[in-house]
């Protein structure tokens, strides 16, 4: 920990970040994210198992662009979806650097995006079993058993649209939610829409989520919306191959095609 | 005198080959089943899958979406890319538990207007064994609002 802040404030000292975005102690709570400017300020930072917020979503935020030397102290995840966001050229106008801690302990600086990437493929997250043990008992549920479950499970949806806001991947200034000519999404407080809304966002997410989870951490209605992304990055990887936020390189599964692709229901 | 349940089908077509393929079976005078609502698309890459939905939405209780064969398309790669999406999209939807079977995808070229005939025939019939959609209309939850304006008014 004495490490971390150490470093942190001496690169906010010698001037090579201008902002850190990291996570401070919250009074015996789950560590919440800080934006730290003073070096002097960087003995507040902490990091350890509980820090499970993907930092990387400020970057799409004016007021955190505008510091363009930014420091991320950052966990695998966000690690990784950092990387996903390079591959759509979403961080141009950034210089990052990266703080994390690897499984021994260590701290690790990363300040270009080639450490990164050998970084994030040295250490690739796996799907988490939890969501894998629901995927699967899901899979084998029959067709009307998973229809009555995702029903039982969209009607708490109250459209707050915090999936939408604290995933790194949703960064299109408008969203469909909000076009209302046509109106796609039904906006009504009730739970018409809902369906529409959940279908298209793991749609606009398909081949780009990286598994985070954030979005059903996040559900104030307790809605595991993560494990319809998660399903989505399985079939998809499964299909056409490639992984998420694993290259630079990139390579949108939806923006791409092979002339051989198979599938077995179209007549 | 009880309505037989008649299906409302609606058809997404690309307008290079399957529209013109309707065309034909209609040139042709071939007879086939009148529930089918044609829409017509300039690329199966443009059908957006919500789309689909909005006409589930609006009360369809089956969907056909068809287009020029793989090699075929007027733009080169409109329907290799459509083909992914509809991949991905009926898989999601199967996991989302949705009866995926009333959505019939298909090539259909500019020659085939029997096959486009046979296509929507088939697509009817399933349908019309499978009856109407209730199982969206009911995700409205229309009794519950229902209720509540109910609350509202008193």
């Amino acid at each position: 920990m004495k490490q971390l802040q150490d470093k942190a404030a001496e690169l906010l000292e010698n001037g090579t970040v201008n902002l850190l975005i990291g996570f401070s102690e919250d009074l015996g709570k789950r560590p919440v994210p800080c934006f730290i400017e003073k070096a002097e300020e960087a003995n507040i930072l902490v990091f350890n198992q509980e820090c499970k917020n993907n930092l990387s979503v400020y970057l799409h935020k004016k007021e955190v662009k505008d510091a363009v030397k930014i420091g991320l102290v950052a966990n695998i995840a966000t690690l990784r979806s950092v990387m996903q966001l390079l591959s759509e050229n979403q961080l141009w106008s950034l210089t990052l650097t990266y703080l994390t801690v690897n499984t021994a302990g260590e701290l690790v600086v990363l300040s270009s995006a080639e450490e990164l990437e050998a970084y994030v493929q040295a250490n690739f997250p796996t799907c988490r079993p939890e969501d894998k043990e629901m995927l699967d008992k899901l899979n084998a549920m029959t067709r009307q058993e998973r229809w009555a479950f995702w029903k039982d499970q969209l009607s708490e949806c109250v459209k707050c649209y915090a999936c939408r806001a604290v995933c790194p991947m949703c960064y299109c200034t408008v969203c469909t939610t909000e076009c209302n000519q046509p109106q796609w999404i039904k906006t009504s407080a009730d739970t018409s829409g809902n369906f529409e809304y959940h279908t298209m966002r793991a749609m606009h997410l398909g081949g780009r989520c990286i598994n985070c989870g954030e979005c059903g951490r996040i559900c104030p209605a307790g809605i595991p919306v993560h494990l319809l992304t998660a399903q989505m990055n399985q079939e998809i990887e499964q299909e056409f191959g490639g992984k998420t936020g694993w290259s630079l390189k990139g390579g949108y599964a939806m923006n791409s095609f092979k002339p051989g692709d198979k599938e077995n229901f179209i007549k | 005198m009880a309505e037989t349940f008649e299906p409302k089908i609606v058809a997404f077509v690309c307008n290079w080959c399957t529209y013109a393929g309707a065309d034909l079976a209609g040139t042709s005078r071939t007879k086939y089943e009148t529930n089918v609502r044609i829409i017509r698309f300039p690329c199966t890459g443009r059908i957006d899958f919500m789309l689909l939905i909005k006409a589930f939405q609006n009360g369809a209780d089956g969907i056909i979406v068809s287009g020029c064969h793989p090699n075929d398309c007027h733009y080169t790669s409109g329907n290799f890319h459509a083909r992914r999406r509809w991949m991905v999209f009926k898989s999601m939807l199967e996991f989302m538990g949705f009866p995926t079977e009333r959505i019939t995808f298909s090539w259909v070229s500019a020659a085939e207007g029997k096959k486009w005939a046979d296509l929507v025939n088939e697509t009817t019939d399933s349908v019309r064994a499978l009856g109407s959609f209730t199982d969206y209309k009911n995700l409205d939850f229309s009794q519950f609002n229902q209720m509540d304006h109910e609350a509202i008014a008193r």
